[in-house]
């Protein structure tokens, strides 16, 4: 992992790869993972059939949109932007200012979990980007 | 997989929802846990994240459109009838079938929460609160007995954990697949557990580990168990991705013509426009958002 001064940090693909991994082992019905940078290129994907480049561009994107919608509203820090369709869901959570997590679901996935176990997953990927 | 708790925390809580006739919820904590929904102490539906509900199987199946489904649920939600009713008056599905449909999505969540862990259960009187609930609610004893049968039958063939990968067709030899185990085949691509295949193709959990369990005896899959890091992919440096034909928002980073550029290790990072490393987001994504991001002069790496 390098630490980088300037922000977005090039980091050990093994050790994110493996916090992406364990979440969705903890996590049932996650089908897929990424980390992004907030420009939209990916860090780390373990996406399965999705391509992982557009759904890094999006991410960042929808991400970007999602907190000036909460800003709007005034409804304070953003805590995730789920998107739910008939087949499944795709959440997004900020990794610091750097870095967005993504997170692919089927119609199962157990959302009560996905809110305890993402917070602490997030904190770890922020401190492996950092 | 575990030993299922047909005789534990799980069958007590029923029994006692049951004798007190009980019209509401069942909160199963555990893994991968659920709502068991009931109905004068009867079991009308269970949602749980290990089993597909009968919402999935109907609709990824292909046996209700998602047009009907939908059309269906706005009845339903002007009328106050049940779904049931609608998808039956549409024509999207008979009574018999979805009667059948909804037994079978039952048995199969209850053989999943059985298997799984069960830390705590917590009835609550409620208003029925599911999408699709059969009526007359079903007895627990018959479920749970069902459930048990089916362990039984499966052993230790296929483990919850376990994720399929298909065997390469040089190794293995048999019987041509039929189309149902095509599909299961297909869909085991290394990072699928049993239950993420059931929700993909809208099969029960409990008929696709049996047909795991004999794609596995007749060697055209096998298990890994361990997290599949082979699965993710780590493209070199410079391959183009999927999205490859869409060309390059920030281009020239990338070695391949028209690829997409990835944060790669020993590559310069995202130049800040702030001194502050730790920049307020939110204070400058607004205006990011409202600048174009590339005009094809712009390097790939946010440099403006």
């Amino acid at each position: 992992m390098r630490n980088d001064d300037e922000g977005v940090t090039l980091v050990t693909d093994g050790e994110l790869l493996a916090q992406m991994q364990a979440l969705r082992d903890k996590v049932t019905g996650i089908t897929g993972t990424a980390v992004a940078s907030r420009d939209g290129l990916i860090i780390t994907e373990d996406t399965g059939e999705v391509d992982a480049d557009n759904m890094a561009a999006l991410a960042a994107t929808s991400l970007a949109l999602a907190q000036r919608i909460a800003r709007e509203a005034g409804q304070g820090t953003l805590r995730e932007a789920v998107t739910r369709s008939s087949g499944g869901y795709v959440a997004l959570y900020a990794v610091g200012p750097t870095a967005v997590l993504v997170l692919i679901g089927d119609e199962g996935l157990d959302i009560a979990r996905l809110h305890r176990e993402s917070r602490a997953a997030v904190d770890k990927i922020e401190a492996l980007l950092r | 997989m575990a030993v299922p708790d047909v005789s534990g925390s799980l069958r007590e809580a029923l029994t006692a929802c049951a004798a007190g006739g009980l019209t509401g919820v069942l909160r199963v904590a555990g893994d991968p846990g659920g709502v068991v929904h009931l109905i004068d102490g009867g079991v009308a539906a269970i949602a749980t994240p290990g089993a597909p509900s009968a919402e999935v199987i109907l609709l990824r199946s292909g046996r209700v459109s998602e047009a009907g489904w939908d059309a269906a649920f706005t009845a339903s939600a002007a009328s106050g009838t049940s779904m049931c009713a609608e998808l039956v008056a549409s024509s999207a599905a008979g009574t018999g079938e979805l009667e059948a449909l909804l037994r079978i999505a039952l048995a199969d969540a209850m053989f999943v929460l059985a298997t799984g862990l069960v830390e705590e259960c917590e009835p609550r009187p409620s208003q029925v609160d599911c999408l699709l609930a059969l009526e007359p609610a079903a007895d627990f004893g018959p479920l749970l007995a069902e459930a048990a049968r089916r362990v039984r039958v499966l052993g230790a063939t296929v483990g919850e954990r376990d994720r399929f990968v298909v065997v390469p067709a040089a190794k293995r030899s048999g019987p041509p697949l039929s189309s149902g185990q095509d599909e299961i085949v297909t869909l085991a691509d290394g990072r699928r557990t049993a239950r993420d295949i059931a929700f993909a193709s809208g099969r029960g959990v409990y008929a696709t580990m049996l047909q795991l369990a004999r794609l596995r005896e007749a060697g055209v899959l096998t298990a890994v168990r361990s997290g599949p890091a082979s699965a993710a992919r780590e493209r070199a440096p410079g391959t183009a991705g999927p999205a490859a034909s869409a060309g390059s928002a920030a281009g020239d980073r990338s070695d391949a013509p028209g690829g997409l550029p990835r944060r790669e290790k020993g590559l310069p990072s995202l130049p800040r426009r702030t001194v502050d490393a730790r920049v307020n987001v939110s204070r400058t994504t607004p205006h990011r958002l409202l600048r174009p991001r590339s005009g094809g002069d712009v390097g790939p790496l946010g440099a403006e």
